[in-house]
């Protein structure tokens, strides 16, 4: 049998966390749902397929101020890093910060995402039913995948099932009341594997391919800023009367002038940027460091978000290849 | 609010009229209220509207545009484009929370020593009136210049 | 009505007129609609013209400016157009304009589609292209009362304090995506003012002030240009109203000036000229 916390345990659970912790969980803002840190769990929203901004920026945040130096001594930045629990994350967005490890907990590693990373507990929620736009089953992960949350969540009728995936998570339920369930097991649908091409795209027929992709593209930042995985940064150094402060916020590949250096751009034209966008969040890294994984986890927010539908679906069936029936 | 609350002022004179209008009411020993923090420019067309907000921003509570006469601009038509920018702006900044009385902008002649002084006063009585301007936030940026 | 813009498209494309033409095509989700660029003419057939189709697409041309280019608009699109071509950023002989009379959009999103117009086409009064080489669709009777500001002046109604707690709340959620920038036609600069870093107008703080002051900065950039298409306010990820701040300047410069932008392509802008008898309610203090 199941174990699980009924509804009314979990609020009570979650007000002793918060005597501790630091709890962010999706709450409504105006007509969607975003992660914010919550005060007291009523005001959490579980009603959504998933949030406009994922939350990544809890542990990456959208502008952070990275060190400060007076004279000539090092300072710490006063940035106590609290005791997170993220609530309510969803497999995918849980595997999009396994995928940012690789760049930012691995060495040479981010030392405030390190730090945030290890003070945090995920508390994962499974998907019950998928949104139009998710596609996690294709990228390698699945709505109810709990590899990479510390406590699993999937709703049943009288309350959640609980899966404890880690020692961490299994310290953060000590202190919770779980019964047996008396529901029927959940019925997980997941979303369609999305088919690909049968034979490689010609060389020739690349340049067009991405050219015509690009040629609707406003290169605004959303796509990046909405995605799980992307870590693109811009770096500005401040200075007033004698005190630096090093403050880095989130780039993207998509803006004009990415990366110009001397005069250079690596990336000149729409084309470009667009071709690199989607070759780093499918391919790259599988190719270059024979990995596996993709760094696209299937969430869909880019989809969702952008303006004038640039689909990371539809780029996935013109470009993967599929073994021919 | 509290009796010792000072507002503070940014003030945009030009250089040809109002900078030595100022400068006439200093010379002349006219009193005026120390509220006001002074900024020269070549034009009061030369005040971008963003200078304005900006000063809004980093805490003043007023902010005073001063130029020549209309007609009378050192540069021929400055002025003229200046009165259309702030009229616009004026409104703009209302929608934004900071009322139009906060903001004003004004004509000053090199010769008007007393009516230079006597604006600053009146100014900055109706600031201390209204007290503190509404924030949009709670940090007020100190920093100066980016370096990319 | 589709069936004349395909028609048109292929003949413009069959005999060379254009390189190219910028419509509109059915999007991923089965139901809104996204830009579609026509090369070649088999791609014909995928244009598409319905309510859904909200998004202004003049912006594309500044991309394209050596090659004559065709492109649908509705009325709102055409007087961009219209602003685009007074301030010398493209030549009429290189564009061929494709206009729709139109009858209004509804609010899309993906997957979304609303079910009553948009609240811009609802107080419209120019169904018809003010510019136009080639016009699609029956012509549609105006009505009678003007274009109002009602929702400018329901703001105005707040207290000041109310008004910049309304803003600090929703530049709270700005996270500079500048989405707001690049789908706007009036933002055409190569180096937008709040990416230069020598002097810093703008920091990269995500603070609500330095957002308003963004977003301040961009209105006042498009005052007496803007035509009120409300892209911005469409694109805008976190879904601040952003167009409020383009209308309260639109109002005003209607009221102050009594111009509107996009009308016609010679009448220049009213921040670049002046009068020299106006007085505006600028410099009337008296002791």
């Amino acid at each position: 049998m199941a174990r699980i916390i009924a509804k009314k345990d979990l609020a009570s659970w979650l007000e002793e966390l918060l005597k501790e912790h630091t709890v962010i969980a999706p709450t409504s803002v105006g007509e969607f749902t975003l992660f914010r840190p919550i005060i007291t769990p009523e005001e959490i929203a579980l009603d959504f397929d998933n949030t406009v901004l994922s939350p990544k920026e809890w542990f990456f945040p959208r502008a952070e101020s990275l060190f400060t130096r007076d004279g000539g001594a090092e300072e710490p930045v006063p940035q106590p890093i609290d005791k997170l629990v993220i609530f309510g994350i969803r497999p995918c967005d849980a595997k999009g910060l396994t995928v940012l490890d690789k760049t930012l907990y691995s060495t040479p590693f981010d030392a405030l995402y390190t730090q945030r990373r290890n003070q945090a507990t995920l508390i994962g929620l499974a998907c019950s039913k998928p949104g139009p736009q998710c596609f996690c089953t294709t990228m390698g992960s699945a709505p109810d995948d709990a590899s990479n949350v510390d406590i699993m969540l999937t709703e049943v009728d009288d309350g959640y099932i609980v899966e404890t995936v880690t020692e961490k998570g299994k310290a953060l339920i000590a202190g919770a009341l779980l019964s047996e369930s008396k529901s029927p097991p959940p019925q997980v649908a997941s979303p369609a594997v999305i088919e690909g091409i049968t034979e490689e795209m010609p060389e020739s027929a690349r340049e067009r391919y991405w050219s015509r992709l690009a040629d609707r593209c406003l290169h605004c930042h959303i796509c990046a800023f909405v995605c799980p995985t992307c870590y693109c940064t811009q770096d500005r150094q401040y200075d007033s009367q004698g005190r630096v402060e090093q403050l880095r916020c989130w780039y993207s590949c998509q803006g004009q002038g990415f990366t110009r250096i001397g005069g250079y751009t690596p990336n000149p034209t729409k084309t470009d940027r667009m071709r690199h966008r989607f070759y780093h969040k499918l391919p790259h890294f599988p190719d270059t460091q024979g990995s596996g994984y993709a760094t696209c986890v299937g969430c869909g927010r880019c989809v969702t978000a952008c303006p004038v539908n640039i689909d990371i679906r539809e780029v996935i069936a013109d470009t993967k290849q599929r073994q021919p029936v | 609010m509290a009796i010792d609350y000072q507002p503070k002022i940014v003030g945009f004179m030009c250089n040809w009229c109002s900078y030595a209008g100022a400068d006439m009411a200093g010379t002349s020993r006219m009193t005026y209220p120390p509220n006001i923090r002074v900024i020269r420019v070549p034009c009061s067309a030369r005040v971008d509207a963003l200078f304005i907000v900006k000063c809004f921003q980093q805490g003043a509570d007023g902010v005073l545009v001063s130029g020549c006469h209309p007609g009378d601009c050192h540069y021929s038509e400055g002025n003229y484009h200046a009165r259309r920018r702030f009229a616009l702006l004026r409104e703009l900044l209302d929608f934004l929370g900071i009322e139009k009385e906060r903001f004003w902008v004004e004509w000053v002649s090199a010769s008007e020593g007393k009516r230079f002084s006597r604006l600053v006063s009146a100014f900055t009585d109706e600031l201390s009136r209204m007290g503190p301007r509404n924030t949009w936030g709670n940090q007020v940026d100190t920093t100066d210049q980016g370096q990319g | 009505m589709i069936q004349q813009i395909k028609d048109k498209a292929k003949e413009l494309l069959d005999s060379g007129a254009v390189s190219c033409v910028i419509g509109y095509e059915r999007a991923s989700d089965g139901l809104t609609a996204r830009p579609l660029f026509v090369y070649e003419t088999e791609d014909v057939e995928k244009l598409i013209f319905d309510e859904t189709c909200t998004h202004n697409l003049v912006k594309y041309l500044l991309n394209i400016k050596d090659k004559p280019t065709a492109i649908v608009v509705k009325p709102c699109d055409a007087r961009a157009l219209n602003v685009l071509l007074g301030e010398k950023q493209h030549q009429r002989e290189k564009v061929n304009i494709i206009g729709e009379a139109c009858p209004g959009v509804v609010e899309t999103s993906w997957n979304k589609k609303g079910d009553d117009l948009e609240a811009r086409c609802q107080v419209c009064t120019q169904h018809t292209p003010p510019i136009y080489d080639f016009l699609v669709g029956e012509p549609i009777e105006e009505p009678s009362p003007p274009s109002t500001f009602s929702d400018v002046a329901d703001f105005e109604g707040k207290s000041a304090a109310e008004r910049a707690s309304f803003w600090a709340e929703q530049f709270e959620r700005c996270i500079r995506c500048y989405a707001c920038r690049n789908v706007c036609p009036g933002c055409y600069c190569t180096e937008c003012q709040v990416e230069q870093v020598n002097p810093e107008w703008v920091s990269i703080r995500l603070t609500p002030e330095e957002n308003l002051m963004w977003h301040v900065m961009r209105a006042f950039h498009l005052a007496g240009r803007c035509i009120g298409c409300k892209e911005c306010e469409r694109v805008c990820p976190v879904n601040i109203p952003l167009s409020l701040l383009n209308r309260k300047l639109q109002q005003e410069v209607l009221a102050l000036f009594d111009f509107q932008a996009g009308i016609d392509e010679d009448t220049p802008a009213p921040l670049a000229t002046f009068k020299k008898d106006e007085k505006l309610g600028i410099g009337e203090w008296h002791e």
